[in-house]
């Protein structure tokens, strides 16, 4: 819950939400071709600036992250691990290892994002880049995703909370996952007929008015960086 | 100087915006689910999480088309910076990442569970269907989010299918199977087939 939106003005709250899905895509396309040591390295300096200039903290950002670090280091664990002697070969653990790093790295960068983009800024961005109705409901659809899962969340913690006071987690896995399921469902499907009839009344339309998105100069750099990681990483996979 | 123009406001029908409603919602609960609906069994790492009774109940109530276009709003909306994959993260490092190719297989998985429990796109009442229909789309859907899975976990992180299989996959199949048997008592009870089923 906690890696969300947070307002500021930083260099990477001023730039267009485009530009920073770009870096973002291309990092992600560079840290696939360049996962030698050297290389990640690298990738490691560029981590660090594009946080910075996100005025993202990676201490918080690890501390969210926490429930993959049994994955992370589970990977090269295990396939250093061998039946018979020597039981662990390090040379088989050093790619895993150097793939969980580059994991991370690639965490940090689009945690950089989320904590630079209001929704509003990526509904706006889907909407122009998907052409046509699809995009548009992609927009609206990932705008009411946004709106009702804080809603959502409170309804399944409100369930579990009568459940518990009535002596319900004394009860099965099994059950106590049905009751939760069935009511959770059933919470949010009278959600959606309540929020289609609002939106009927309100002339729900394929074209409302969004925010205005300008690239400017100041997207320039990121657009930039984002060519040439590309152009990198084309280089580096030929 | 004014900005402003003007065009004709082109209304959304009454059927596709209840189904637009309700593919948001599934897709949000899809993401509550993620956080909030996570049970912790005893001597298990692992937490039991209802995100994959998610992806079945939105392709067995919503049908194929808007049960894959509600997992879609899911993972658009995760991508973007929503907080609904597994521990409440976001953005599309974790789509990229080692857990990614389950998350990339649920608009498949819900569309192929709702195209074999109606036989078709048309929806149909899954309380008077044989249980077999359902049960086969779960069964597909399983299929279908272990094998995209599994092959993403082993390119990302680098490690034979093998170990992939056993670190990633073997210890959830267990809960899944169970997830699929509460979906089918769900659906077979009717309780919540009456706010998708035409009156």
């Amino acid at each position: 819950m906690t890696l969300a939106y947070r307002p500021g003005d930083s260099v990477g709250h001023r730039l267009d939400p485009r530009s920073k899905f770009a870096v973002q895509v291309s990092f992600v396309v560079a840290a696939f071709v360049y996962t030698t040591p050297w290389g990640l390295v690298w990738l490691t300096a560029l981590t660090g600036v594009l946080m910075a200039a996100a005025d993202t903290s990676p201490v918080v950002t690890v501390r969210e992250l926490r429930y993959l670090v049994p994955f992370l280091v589970g990977a090269p664990v295990l396939q250093g691990l061998t039946l018979g002697t020597p039981w662990f070969v390090v040379a088989d653990a050093v790619p895993p290892a150097l793939a969980s790093y580059r994991i991370l790295l690639v965490l940090f960068v689009s945690a950089a994002y989320v904590r630079t983009t209001p929704v509003r800024a990526s509904r706006a961005a889907i909407q122009r880049t998907v052409p046509g109705r699809f995009g548009r409901f992609l927009g609206v659809g990932v705008a009411l995703v946004f709106r009702f899962l804080p809603l959502l969340q409170r309804d399944l913690a409100r369930i579990r909370d009568a459940q518990r006071a009535r002596l319900g987690g004394q009860r099965s896995v099994r059950d106590r996952a049905r009751l939760l399921a069935v009511a959770g469902f059933n919470r949010a499907f009278r959600r959606a007929d309540r929020l289609a009839l609002a939106l009927q009344a309100r002339c729900f339309a394929w074209n409302p008015t969004l925010p205005p998105l300008r690239l400017g100069r100041r997207d320039l750099p990121a657009l930039a960086l984002a060519v040439g990681l590309s152009a990198a990483a084309l280089y580096g996979a030929v | 100087m004014s900005d402003t123009t003007t065009s004709d406001v082109d209304l959304v029908g009454d059927e596709t915006t209840l189904n637009i409603a309700r593919a948001a919602l599934l897709a949000a609960l899809t993401g509550a689910f993620a956080i909030v609906g996570s049970i912790p069994i005893p001597f298990s790492p692992v937490p039991f999480t209802l995100q994959v009774l998610g992806v079945f109940l939105a392709g067995l109530l919503l049908g194929p088309v808007w049960g894959a276009a509600s997992m879609l709003l899911y993972l658009v909306a995760g991508a973007v910076g929503a907080p609904v994959f597994a521990g409440g993260s976001a953005g599309i490092g974790v789509l990229a990442g080692q857990t990614g190719g389950y998350l990339f297989s649920y608009p498949v998985a819900a569309a192929a569970a709702g195209y074999l429990a109606h036989g078709g796109s048309e929806l149909t009442d899954l309380r008077v269907v044989p249980p077999i229909r359902p049960l086969a789309g779960m069964t597909a859907a399983i299929v279908i989010i272990y094998a995209l899975g599994t092959a993403q976990f082993a390119f990302v992180n680098d490690v034979g299918l093998v170990e992939a299989l056993t670190l990633a996959s073997l210890p959830f199949i267990p809960g899944d199977v169970f997830k699929m048997f509460i979906a089918l008592v769900l659906i077979r009870s009717g309780s919540l087939n009456e706010h998708v089923l035409p009156k």
